[in-house]
């Protein structure tokens, strides 16, 4: 198994993609529209944005399915298509897949919070994650469940891949930073959550979304000492700005590289990016990763 | 009394909801003046939880309960206040999520905040046509709107919200106010909307300073 073979090699850095929501608003996708149902009905754009990224150098992309999961695809009135939008989403990253390059299947948040906040439980939670795992399991060669803002979440989802497939798993929950430190918002500490993915069956321990890319850096150097795991960061590129109706991130790319940079120094495994980053951020990295 | 109020603000910022509804009821019995209590006692303690959460020493889960045992203390007092006529209502706040944007948790928190700080809040949900906003504002007589937009996608929706008061010539009769993840204050100008709010206690700040309260 390839993924395996890279974790393996001390000197190996694995690129990953950039984001998918901004490219895509990019291309026009209007409000209110669910990214993942551009599966079924723009599937030549999903396709071209995989793409995209693989031709600037991303050795694995992750499948168009953030929110596809029977309590996201709910809250649309889309969960009876969440059969038919995986489907699509597997067919649309492979056509373009180079050979030597990998399949990442996506797994978000279900955007259900337990008590005192929302009302979902984690037998809901496991439940959504399996129905989701079950439909991508064959066509991917590894898992990123990701954007995770409650440990609890993370380990129901964890249960339901594991449950399920055997194949590598990244789990990476989001951060903010506070006065203490870094953590979720629903209250755990990045020591707590790293303390417990180290017992849990996952390959790669990761952060992503919410801090931009200097925040992450000083996330990886706290994470680097608590775990063995490898570590994967997907940093946001800093605040998105509207103006007219188009959106634009503010943080100049070098800046976004040169935290990168920095992170693989300081023992990052996997480097792409989150929200704001572009095929352009990927192929930046990629020509540090090459002059390494 | 000092003593009583310390007593109600340590049990709503230990989360103590069975205490803090002791002390409701107690303060009910007793014929205490209960808009002191709620300010001194009720307010006093939310605005610690508030507070503490600012500093990253509460979360999510500790900030809602708070509102929530603040907001059941709330539900046995008003009505009692009302008996005697003496009104707590400090404004009247209509919160969506605008059209396209299904997030709600934010939203739901400032709603939940506003209440716990003695406003009246219309609450309509997320994914919320401008229209309705507009004609829940009107019929509410809401003295502030908050927009909340979660995607880039959706925020545009906000500004709508905006340009169909003008076009109504609405615009001086109600404050509007936007909240979430990707709004900026240039974003807030370009809107020409009143305000914005980084978190849910500045959403109470900033409804409070635009109302003078």
């Amino acid at each position: 198994m390839l993924f395996q073979d890279w974790l393996k090699d001390e000197a190996k850095i694995i690129l990953f993609d950039g984001a998918m929501g901004t490219e895509l608003i990019k291309r026009g996708l209007k409000p209110g529209k669910v990214p993942d149902l551009l599966n079924i009905e723009q599937p030549e754009i999903i396709s071209e944005i995989h793409k995209s990224y693989y031709d600037a150098g991303s050795e694995m992309c992750q499948t168009n399915t953030f929110g596809s999961t029977p309590m996201n695809l709910k809250r649309h009135n889309l969960e009876d298509r969440v059969e038919e939008i995986i489907e699509n989403a597997l067919k649309n990253i492979k056509k373009v897949r180079p050979s030597g390059c990998l399949i990442v299947g996506d797994i978000g948040p279900t955007g259900e919070f337990r008590p005192p906040v929302g009302k979902a439980n984690s037998e809901q939670w496991y439940s959504s994650f399996s129905t989701q795992t079950k439909l991508l399991e064959k066509g991917v060669d590894l898992w990123h469940i990701e954007t995770i803002s409650d440990l609890e979440e993370m380990l129901a989802a964890i249960k339901a891949v594991r449950d399920i497939s055997k194949k590598p798993l990244i789990a990476s929950l989001t951060y903010k930073k506070t006065k203490r430190g870094f953590f979720t918002i629903m209250g755990d500490s990045l020591e707590k959550c790293i303390e417990t993915l180290n017992n849990e069956k996952v390959d790669v321990i990761g952060a992503n979304c919410t801090l931009g890319s200097k925040d992450m850096l000083e996330l990886l150097k706290n994470a680097r000492n608590l775990t063995d795991k490898p570590i994967s960061v997907k940093p946001n590129a800093g605040q998105p700005i509207i103006k007219g109706d188009k959106t634009y991130y503010e943080q100049p790319i070098e800046n976004f590289v040169n935290d990168a940079r920095e992170m693989i120094e300081f023992g990052a495994k996997i480097v792409g990016g989150c929200c704001g980053t572009s095929p352009k951020t990927i192929m930046e990295i990629s020509k540090i990763i090459n002059g390494i | 009394m000092q003593e009583f109020y310390n007593d109600i603000s340590t049990a709503i910022v230990n989360l103590d909801e069975e205490k803090a509804v002791e002390y409701a009821n107690k303060a009910i019995n007793e014929n205490l003046p209960l808009l002191e209590v709620i300010e001194k006692g009720f307010a006093a303690g939310i605005r610690k939880v508030g507070e503490l959460w600012e500093e990253g020493e509460f979360f999510l889960p500790e900030l809602m309960r708070g509102a929530q045992i603040m907001q059941n203390c709330l539900d046995l007092l008003i009505p009692h206040l009302e008996h005697i006529s003496e009104k707590i209502s400090r404004g009247t706040v209509v919160i969506a999520t605008i059209e396209g944007d299904i997030h709600s948790i934010g939203k739901t928190i400032v709603g939940t905040m506003l209440r716990a700080y003695g406003y009246r809040v219309y609450d309509l949900g997320a994914d919320v046509p401008v229209e309705r906003i507009v004609e829940k504002a009107i019929e509410k007589e809401a003295d502030v709107i908050g927009v909340s937009a979660l995607l880039t996608t959706t925020m545009v929706g906000q500004r709508r919200v905006i340009e169909l008061l003008q076009e109504k010539n609405l615009a001086s009769k109600f404050k509007v106010i936007l909240g979430g993840a990707p709004v900026t204050k240039a974003w807030t100008e370009e809107c020409n909307a009143d305000g914005f709010a980084e978190n849910a206690i500045d959403a109470v700040r900033l409804v409070n300073s635009l109302l003078n309260k």
